[in-house]
């Protein structure tokens, strides 16, 4: 753990003399998916190896993000995902972030030097099963799924999703 | 008339021959790493130079025999970030994409494919690596909005200068730009003057 913890200081440290690679502006943009599709099931463990499935969330609307730690639009849009969902009924609307390929102890080693502490839900998919499922090339990818579990909306790139246009996406879909 | 002619010849000729429109150069003070951004139509793309140290960094981090480290270490490497800057659907693709070195004195190399993602990992499986992020994703299909970010692999020695001839298309109509006189980065922050 400690290990990690130094391997990811020296990479946020490195990415500091890269500063360039985290400038372009998030926009908020979500682009209404054609073709609606059922958003596949799922099931992944979580920060304390509990496995959740997808169809848990059916009947709440639900933002699935897929990131990473080195993935620097995933850092930058991290905040805003946090302050989406404590904006948002939760009730109603659900933030599920599905980390690839990394684990538990370098999440947790990444969360603790971030400015805001994620409270949404972090999954783990280490094998990237899941993003090939859903056909995302790369990080970050999001998609919006409503009640009924169908994929309505889809970002590729960091947004800010608390945006006042992203959560009236979001109302109308818990509206629906 | 001869005046309006030429004016459209001139116009015709910028069109075809694919140099970008808007290229600026920034050089980041901490680092002295260059960054290089051309806004074409519709499209944009950046380019930064990413030190072997930081390629290192990711690579180990992510369990990476060493001689693979290596190797990745070895190409010039560029953060890529490639955004639709339109109102229309965007695609591309790397397998299209070219590079050439360029000595600035007009000796000009002559173009070869840049590396993709699907190449790389194709070489990656066959070491048993089964990660499959952080590279230039070889495809895109960018709706409004859309941006995207992952290195560019240029196998060239360290400190080369080349051009990156890319293309994209809006609906479907293809575009062509190039980025002219890219350094590869240097081989560590002493080495930048």
């Amino acid at each position: 753990m400690r290990n990690k913890i130094i391997f990811i200081s020296f990479l946020l440290a490195s990415m500091t003399a890269h500063a360039d690679w985290q400038q372009p502006e998030l926009s908020h943009n979500l682009t209404p998916v054609k073709n609606v599709i059922s958003a596949s099931d799922f099931e992944l463990p979580d920060m304390d190896e509990e496995k959740v499935k997808l169809s848990k969330y059916r009947g709440k609307v639900v933002l699935l993000n897929f990131w990473a730690t080195w993935c620097p639009p995933c850092i930058r849009e991290m905040p805003s995902m946090e302050r989406l969902h404590q904006q948002v009924d939760a009730e109603e609307f659900k933030v599920l972030a599905v980390n690839q390929m990394e684990d538990a102890d370098q999440v947790f080693a990444f969360t603790g030097q971030l400015d805001v502490d994620p409270t949404f839900e972090i999954l783990f998919d280490t094998t990237s099963e899941v993003s090939q499922a859903y056909a995302v090339r790369g990080l970050p990818t999001t998609y919006l799924i409503d009640k009924k579990g169908n994929i309505r909306y889809r970002a590729v790139g960091g947004r800010e999703f608390n945006h006042p246009g992203v959560i009236e996406i979001i109302n109308q879909l818990i509206e629906e | 008339m001869l005046y309006k002619t030429f004016l459209v010849i001139t116009l015709f000729l910028m069109s075809i021959s694919g140099h970008a429109k808007e290229v600026s150069i920034h050089e980041n003070k901490a680092s002295g790493l260059l960054t290089w951004t051309a806004k074409e139509e519709g499209f944009s793309i950046e380019l930064i130079q990413l030190l072997p140290d930081f390629i290192r960094a990711i690579y180990a981090k992510h369990n990476f025999p060493k001689e693979e480290v290596e190797r990745a270490a070895s190409y010039c490497m560029f953060g890529t970030i490639l955004k639709n800057t339109s109102n229309q659907q965007l695609s591309y693709r790397v397998a299209e994409w070219r590079y050439r070195t360029n000595d600035g004195n007009g000796k000009i190399g002559k173009e070869l494919p840049v590396k993709t993602k699907t190449q790389w990992l194709d070489e990656w499986r066959k070491k048993g690596i089964m990660f499959s992020w952080t590279l230039l994703p070889d495809v895109g299909e960018f709706s409004v909005g859309d941006w995207q970010q992952g290195f560019t692999t240029i196998k060239l020695p360290r400190d080369s200068t080349f051009d990156l001839i890319y293309k994209w298309s809006l609906d479907g109509v293809e575009h062509t730009g190039t980025l002219e006189n890219l350094k590869c980065p240097p081989a560590s922050l002493d080495g930048i003057e």
